[in-house]
């Protein structure tokens, strides 16, 4: 059995025959071949996987494609526009936020959501938010710098 | 997968579990992670498209939690001072990711021991709204969890809304847990607490509950006993003894030993009393 899928994912309209039990991961990248939304843990645990549904940070890995059915989904790759970095991604390359980057696209995913509106965030305030996504070679101490200085950059 | 439905009403939801049992999803926080490196083939009845299920509104005489009400919602939502510890859980549990697709009715549903939200719950005297094809009840939820990932809920049945009782004013809520990490790990033990003042500055009605150190999280009517007409300061802190958690019967496990959550848990009703009676916690 399979359903009809349509949704907007980085600005397009796309629709697609699934089987009901697809994940949204599994629709971004087997079906779209958006494969910068990683999968880490199948768990709900590492963060890999975030994206964005209607602006709010979900992880796809526990998410069907059908209950992301008429919504926007905005993944790692949308956010470049024209060639230009986002300031969040331009924040991660400038201060080395990253080391192996398979955690990258879900931390670059939570950080906008979690700076939103908030241009001065405190470092204890970006350790909170950051909870749910796991990062095992960095220590996090970059990751934390680079979002402090996105926060910044996308208020202006 | 089985068959995958997802209805757009109550009414269409409950005539579809009416003709056989389903699994209820929502938020899916729970399902997904328990089954992984196993096929998704159960049946499934996907709730999430009903909007009648969304929302929190004051119904004259109670608070109704819709069923689809997500942890964030929740931790956004404009409530008096008795949710501040449901708010606190809503805030805590899981990450924020978890927060936007997580509900605190399948938190409830779910049913583990740990559930961040049963403590909470227990002490606003919450309701389960249960409704079925021409039918519909409440049961309180300390009824509705019946024991480790059980429930009261029949298979031809909904869980519609949580019901929540207005409180007294001044009522203010609180909540504690303990965990190895503060997000993402299962609680070793959790404490919710809900204190009305009097007049002259007592303990009008004091209502505590403990998860996490027991099948289903427990209010402990002796300890709330002990409480009611203390003066209401941070001396509160000195009242409870293990002798008030007589209804807790914790296990030892991988996380901590039955003797440690115990302790634990009087060290949280201590620093939660002390707060809520203007010490440092």
């Amino acid at each position: 059995m399979s359903v009809t899928v349509s949704m907007t994912v980085n600005g397009k309209a796309v629709t697609g025959e699934v089987e009901p039990r697809t994940l949204l991961v599994q629709f971004l990248r087997d079906h779209l071949g958006l494969t910068g939304t990683h999968v880490g843990c199948d768990t709900s645990q590492c963060g890999a996987c975030v994206v964005h549904i209607d602006g709010e940070s979900v992880k796809s890995c526990t998410a069907l494609a059908v209950q992301a059915e008429g919504t926007e989904v905005n993944t790692i790759e949308g956010l470049a526009k024209d060639g230009v970095l986002h300031p969040m991604q331009e924040a991660f390359r400038e201060n080395h936020g990253l080391q192996c980057g398979f955690c990258t696209p879900g931390m670059v995913m939570s950080a906008i959501e979690l700076v939103r509106g908030r241009p001065d965030i405190s470092e204890k305030e970006i350790r909170e938010g950051l909870e749910g996504n796991i990062c095992r070679c960095t220590g996090y101490h970059n990751i934390v710098k680079s979002i402090k200085a996105g926060a910044a950059a996308m208020k202006g | 997968m089985g068959s995958y439905l997802r209805p757009r009403t109550i009414e269409e939801a409950v005539a579809q579990l009416a003709a056989g049992p389903r699994i209820l999803l929502a938020g899916g926080t729970d399902y997904y992670p328990a089954r992984v490196g196993r096929p998704l083939d159960d049946d499934i009845l996907d709730i999430t498209a009903i909007p009648d299920l969304t929302g929190i509104t004051d119904v004259g005489d109670h608070w109704r939690i819709g069923a689809l009400t997500r942890w964030s919602d929740l931790g956004r939502a404009d409530l008096p001072p008795a949710f501040d510890g449901l708010k606190a859980a809503a805030r805590q549990v899981g990450g924020a990711q978890v927060q936007n697709a997580g509900t605190i009715c399948g938190n409830v549903c779910n049913a583990s021991p740990a559930a961040d939200g049963m403590p909470n719950l227990l002490v606003l005297d919450a309701s389960v709204e249960l409704s079925a094809a021409g039918s519909v009840r409440t049961l309180p939820v300390g009824e509705f969890v019946t024991g480790n990932r059980a429930t009261e809920r029949r298979a031809d049945e909904l869980v519609t809304a949580l019901l929540i009782p207005k409180v007294p004013d001044g009522a203010r809520g609180s909540f504690l847990k303990l965990g190895t990490r503060q997000y993402l790990v299962i609680s070793i033990a959790m404490v919710a607490v809900l204190l009305v003042p009097a007049a002259d500055g007592s303990v009008a009605e004091a209502r505590v509950a403990v998860g996490a150190c027991s099948p289903v999280a427990q209010r402990l009517p002796a300890l709330e006993a002990a409480l009611r007409g203390c003066v209401l300061d941070a001396g509160l802190a000195d009242i409870p003894d293990p002798s008030h958690m007589a209804p807790l019967n914790p296990i030892d496990d991988v996380r901590a030993t039955a003797a440690y959550r115990l302790d634990a848990a009087l060290t949280l009703l201590r620093r939660a009393l002390r707060e809520q009676g203007g010490g440092a916690a």
